[in-house]
């Protein structure tokens, strides 16, 4: 059988992405500002993890910079996958859905408060904001026990815009902190450093664990609420534990690099497109494509207009607009 | 063995179900019957626990349906609902092996063993040829064999079916009936479905649960319980009851 053939190979596959998102990353640590070969960067790495000597920009600002890239790569496909699956519908993903934007609202207002030292505090009170969005999308949406798809698409658009709004309106009254503010609006990697990957990977690691111990789960949920507790899924609960996992995720990644759009989007409908809709597939997958996804993004954003950079959300939103736009095309039929 | 006692159930102001009680015995085949809206389907999804039940008890093997976990009740009562969302990527194959998620944990991939049963039910339910199309290709009848296919891969003793017959033509009518008679006689399944036509319940299936008013009109057997007075009073139909060729048919005229 097709599908089970595509299971039985997921280890294969799972471990050449692991390599070329590896190679990757390597390679992307050699260029920018300031070029590095191959040698020097196998030195600094070397040195770096043993404690030695390192050269500041290859160690303390690049390297950080691409391991959170993937990062959050991975953890909005993922998040996104579960958004799509959890709500029916293969439009959702977590800047869609406004989550983001109302993760970029808590931050903001931590900032302004003076929780700007710590992460830890941004990234609570994002997820404050983060989680109060998607309690009140999924109770505005679901009519009965369906999630109604224009509804929930448009009050996604409605959060965005009504906490862009409140952001923007936050930076003009306090323009002394408008460039840390505007960071989380559009999302950028330039000021990152270790302690942010530190913060992030524990919250990444069990969120995705979480998500792949329900992938199953995700498939059933996809057939229909009720079909789906028939068939022995504790629908409820399963929904409550994803939505809060995916939800913290997305709320710490937001916290570290600020609101980066379409990556959710984009990543698991090319893997649709390529591996079928069995989650068991889609979601590891995720992982690795939605990392080399957004590291090409992101060097991209710091490479094309060297010294300056462009928003790392602009990168995503030109390859990810055009492909929301064709899959909302696709489904006019169903709808 | 399935045991309602007393159950009454209301969507807000809405009476659906009141103080209903039936003893469904095993490896019975019963039709469902009456009006629109009557709350054929609410008995059906509170008899698999689908709908949180506020008053009265379900029974499933002596035991109330609200102890079991999901999972266990899975293996014990499949359901296939009116309309299955159509809408959804996955071949007939990985839909049918969908019906073995009850028996596996998480984590655990089918086994030969799960996709045997799938095989065996997608040919007893003249499906296979499909496995690998998707239900937004198929039509009425092909979309349901397929529903009634994965409900056999669950395996379980019963089976509820919410208007299996809706959208099909006569000759697939007769399939899916033939079909779900012969695992009723041969497995001794228990099974309960929803049936708008008169003659087909008279022709498969022995048993009859008449609703009227929210309560049970009748229940017995389906010959003695489909009288034109019966009818008349539950549908506000005026039939006749003849006989062709030794069996019992509803006529209009």
């Amino acid at each position: 059988m097709k599908g089970n053939a595509l299971l039985r190979h997921r280890g294969i596959v799972l471990v050449a992405l692991a390599i070329i998102m590896v190679v990757l990353m390597l390679a992307v640590s050699l260029v920018g500002i300031v070029d590095f070969s191959f040698a020097q960067a196998l030195d600094n790495l070397w040195q770096g993890i043993s404690g030695g000597s390192t050269n500041v920009i290859f160690w303390n600002l690049r390297l950080p910079r691409i391991v959170l890239c993937v990062l959050i790569g991975a953890v909005l496909s993922v998040s996104g996958a579960t958004y799509q699956a959890v709500f029916r519908n293969p439009l959702t993903d977590p800047y869609v859905l406004g989550i983001s934007s109302g993760a970029s609202l808590g931050a903001a207002v931590a900032i302004l408060l003076g929780f700007e030292s710590s992460f830890f505090g941004v990234g609570m009170l994002a997820l404050g904001t983060a989680l109060l969005t998607v309690l009140l999308i999924y109770k505005i949406a679901s009519i009965g026990n369906r999630m109604h798809t224009a509804t929930l698409l448009l009050t996604g658009v409605c959060f965005t815009f009504l906490a862009t709004a409140i952001v923007s309106f936050l930076m003009v009254i306090n323009q002394d902190k408008m460039d840390r503010i505007i960071f989380w609006t559009m999302g950028s990697f330039s000021a990152v450093s270790w302690t942010d990957v530190l913060m992030l990977l524990p919250v990444a690691v069990l969120g995705i664990a979480v998500v792949l111990y329900y992938a199953k789960d995700l498939n059933l949920l996809l057939v229909g609420s009720e079909t789906a507790k028939s068939l022995g899924v504790d629908v409820e609960k399963v929904k409550k534990i994803l939505l809060l996992v995916t939800t913290l995720m997305v709320a710490f990644a937001v916290s570290a690099c600020g609101v980066v759009g379409f990556v959710g989007l984009v990543v698991p409908h090319c893997i649709r497109l390529l591996a079928g809709s069995d989650n068991r597939l889609i979601i590891p997958y995720s992982i690795f494509v939605g990392g080399i996804f957004l590291l090409l993004c992101d060097t991209l954003a710091r490479t094309v207009l060297m010294p300056s950079e462009i928003p790392v959300g602009s990168v995503t939103a030109l390859v990810g607009a055009p492909m929301f736009i064709y899959l909302l095309y696709k489904s006019k039929k169903r709808y | 063995m399935l045991e309602i006692k007393n159950l009454s159930y209301r969507f807000g102001e809405k009476q659906v179900l009141s103080d209903i009680s039936l003893d469904i015995a095993d490896g019975s085949f019963y039709a469902v019957m009456g009006a629109n809206g009557c709350g054929k389907t609410t008995l059906l999804r509170c008899m698999d626990n689908l709908l949180e039940i506020p008053s009265g008890t379900v029974l499933l093997n002596g035991k109330d349906i609200k102890n079991y976990s999901n999972r266990q009740r899975a293996t014990q009562i499949a359901y296939v609902a009116q309309r299955p969302l159509y809408d959804v990527d996955f071949s007939a194959f990985e839909i049918v092996l969908m019906g073995r998620n009850p028996y596996q944990r998480h984590l655990q991939n089918e086994s030969q063993h799960d996709w045997d049963i799938v095989e065996q039910c997608m040919k007893m339910t003249n499906t296979w040829h499909l496995r690998l199309s998707t239900l937004q290709h198929m039509s009425g009848g092909e979309m349901q064999r397929v529903m009634i296919a994965r409900a056999l891969a669950q395996q379980t003793p019963v089976l509820l079916l919410d208007e299996p017959l809706a959208n099909l033509d006569i000759a697939h009518q007769f399939e899916i009936l033939g079909i779900l008679s012969k695992i009723n006689r041969e497995q001794g399944k228990t099974i309960v479905l929803i049936l708008h036509d008169l003659n087909m319940a008279l022709q498969y299936c022995p048993k009859l649960i008449l609703i009227e008013n929210q309560s049970i009109a009748y229940c017995g057997d389906t010959a003695e319980g489909l009288t034109e007075e019966n009818i008349s009073r539950v549908f506000g139909v005026q039939p006749k009851i003849k006989e062709i060729d030794g069996k019992k048919q509803v006529v209009f005229s």
